[in-house]
């Protein structure tokens, strides 16, 4: 877009001696973005057509593994979990996330206000799997903090990991404390530009807070929401440590999920053809996602 | 209008969003709670709180956390310089060289950042293998350069002016010099955004460093914390003392550079 189209024609020695220069300052994410991020896409792709275990060179079989995926009952079961996951997670880390910061933005825009911010973003910056551990403990059975808060209140102890019923909530529940902050902060700096003038008007005509928040706010915040339903979306479809860490997958296959899935079939069974093919299966549907996001955002603006 | 008025609902909200925020905490300080009792039980009693750094000796010299966290700090730093460099300087390229077929090249750069970790983990795990670059610190650090630190960096690259640039090249500053003394500075605030953003993605990385370095004295914190037991017979304190410490350096940046902080994460996140 700076070259002139008469420079294409014919390079000046000086532009031909920056082309190169440049070419030189790109040249080493270059190679590292070809080896690691563009390469794999079409090795993965390639896996998925063959049977491959590493000790042995990869044989071409078609399209037999996509086949294999559809009656596959432990894939089945953990594309069930995972949306079952991101049903749990999404709505609740974009609804605390969107109440959260637009109460502080309207009614504590003081230094309490930007210190209960500064705490609610905290539990993003822990890694995953130092939470899982945490949360792990937090859940025993026996002596867990929170069944001995239960057993305080008169209620039994829960086995929150062990029972399949509970396993995914529980699992989600740690994803929600640790999601919330991250949005909250994504939905504060966009309270923070919505024009205070607009509020002021509804305010003169008598407005009353609900519905200046359904009629202004939320209608202004659409396309934050839009963004963040769909990074919560993506998110949450990848789930991996938190599952590793804190149930393995159980009890039974109660928590298998799409990325976990993804990881036994291939570093476990050493099936890397099959598993290959289940990773093509959640890029399109990522890319998917991302598709109807564009759309969504282009019918708004 | 200016004038504070506490409506009830106002005040409930608060205390909501209060509470909220101390839920957040909760875990945390549990965990350090529990990090300094020597008790095996989760039963804790104020008396067994005692400020003893025992559980801390315990996981870095028994359990390995000291070899992990030397293997974080190594893997934390050379990611950072790694990434800082090559983003700056192909953000530079892109911006400021007539490099031909480099905005479609740009591009391709951003479609990557759509892609899930999950499609290209198998075959660069291949990969890795075939060259032998398993259980090394390179195996960790050279795929994270990614398309988001380019991205980051071009949108700063754009503010540098070319006139000044072009005057001190006339004034017979070189090219590296030009680039180091004159883009870097500028462009600062970016770095330090980049940085907190790759520490971040590069200390809490688990599947890639768990499934390339399986040897034990190649693994970070969050394998070696993963490969700590939690079930009932388990030493509490220690695995808390290794969550602690796998929390406090991230915690103590945060604390001093916390606008940063935020910006690194969500920016990451949002890509764009």
């Amino acid at each position: 877009m700076t070259t002139a189209p008469s420079v294409k024609r014919k390079m000046s020695p000086r532009v031909r001696r920056q082309a190169l220069i440049g070419a030189g300052y790109i040249a080493p994410s270059f190679i590292l973005m070809m080896i690691f991020n563009v390469t794999p896409i079409f090795l993965s792709a390639y896996f998925s057509f063959t049977k491959y275990n590493m000790a042995s060179p990869p044989v071409w079989i078609g399209l037999e593994n996509y086949a294999k995926l559809f009656n596959n009952r432990v894939l089945t079961e953990a594309l069930s979990n995972t949306v079952r996951y991101v049903l749990i997670t999404v709505p609740a880390q974009t609804v605390f996330s969107l109440l959260i910061a637009v109460f502080i933005a309207e009614h504590m825009k003081n230094r309490y206000g930007s210190f209960l911010r500064s705490v609610i973003f905290i539990p993003v910056i822990v890694s995953l799997i130092a939470s899982a551990t945490v949360w792990n403990i937090m859940y025993q059975p026996k002596g867990g903090i929170i069944n001995q808060f239960l057993n305080f209140l008169g209620f039994d102890s829960v086995n929150f990991l062990g029972k399949k019923a509970y396993a995914l909530p529980s699992v989600a529940a740690v994803a929600i404390w640790k999601g919330t902050g991250y949005y909250m902060v994504i939905y504060y700096a966009g309270v923070m530009n919505v024009p205070t003038d607009v509020q002021e008007a509804a305010i003169v005509d008598g407005a009353r807070p609900i519905q200046r928040f359904w009629y202004i706010t939320l209608p202004i915040l659409k396309p934050i929401t839009y963004m963040i339903i769909t990074l919560g979306i993506i998110g949450s479809f990848q789930v991996f440590d938190l599952v590793y860490k804190m149930t393995g997958g159980g009890p039974g296959r109660s928590t298998y999920t799409v990325a976990y899935v993804i990881y036994t079939f291939a570093f476990q069974d050493k099936n890397y053809g099959y598993a290959s093919a289940v990773a093509m299966c959640l890029l399109i549907v990522i890319l998917l996602i991302h598709l109807l996001q564009s759309l969504f955002f282009k019918e708004k603006d | 209008m200016k004038k504070k008025t506490f409506s009830p609902w106002v005040i409930a909200g608060a205390v909501l969003v209060t509470l909220f925020a101390v839920l957040c905490l909760l875990p945390l300080i549990y965990m350090v709670a529990v990090s300094f009792t020597d008790s095996e039980t989760l039963y804790i009693k104020l008396k067994d709180l005692r400020p003893s750094l025992y559980n801390y000796w315990y996981a870095i010299v028994k359990r390995d956390f000291g070899t992990a966290l030397k293997n974080s700090i190594i893997t934390v730093v050379g990611s950072c310089l790694l990434v800082d460099a090559a983003s700056a300087m192909a953000a530079y390229g892109f911006e400021k060289k007539p490099v031909p077929g480099k905005e479609a090249l740009f591009q391709g750069y951003l479609a990557t950042m759509m892609i899930p970790g999950q499609v290209v983990l198998i075959p660069m795990f291949v990969m890795i293998n075939r060259v032998g670059l398993t259980n090394t610190y390179a195996a960790l650090i050279l795929p994270m350069v990614g398309a988001f630190g380019i991205f980051l960096m071009r949108q700063f690259m754009v503010a540098v002016p070319n006139e000044l640039l072009e005057a001190a090249e006339i004034d017979g500053c070189g090219e590296l010099r030009r680039f180091v003394t004159i883009v870097l500075p500028l462009v600062q605030p970016a770095l330090i955004t980049l940085t907190i953003f790759t520490f971040n993605a590069a200390w809490n990385n688990f599947l890639w460093p768990l499934i390339i370095n399986t040897r034990s004295e190649m693994r970070v914190l969050p394998v070696t914390m993963s490969t700590l037991a939690s079930n009932s017979t388990t030493n509490y304190g220690m695995v808390m003392a290794g969550a602690t410490l796998t929390f406090l350096f991230p915690f103590i940046l945060y604390i001093f550079l916390q606008k940063q902080f935020v910006e690194g994460i969500a920016l990451g996140g949002v890509k764009g």
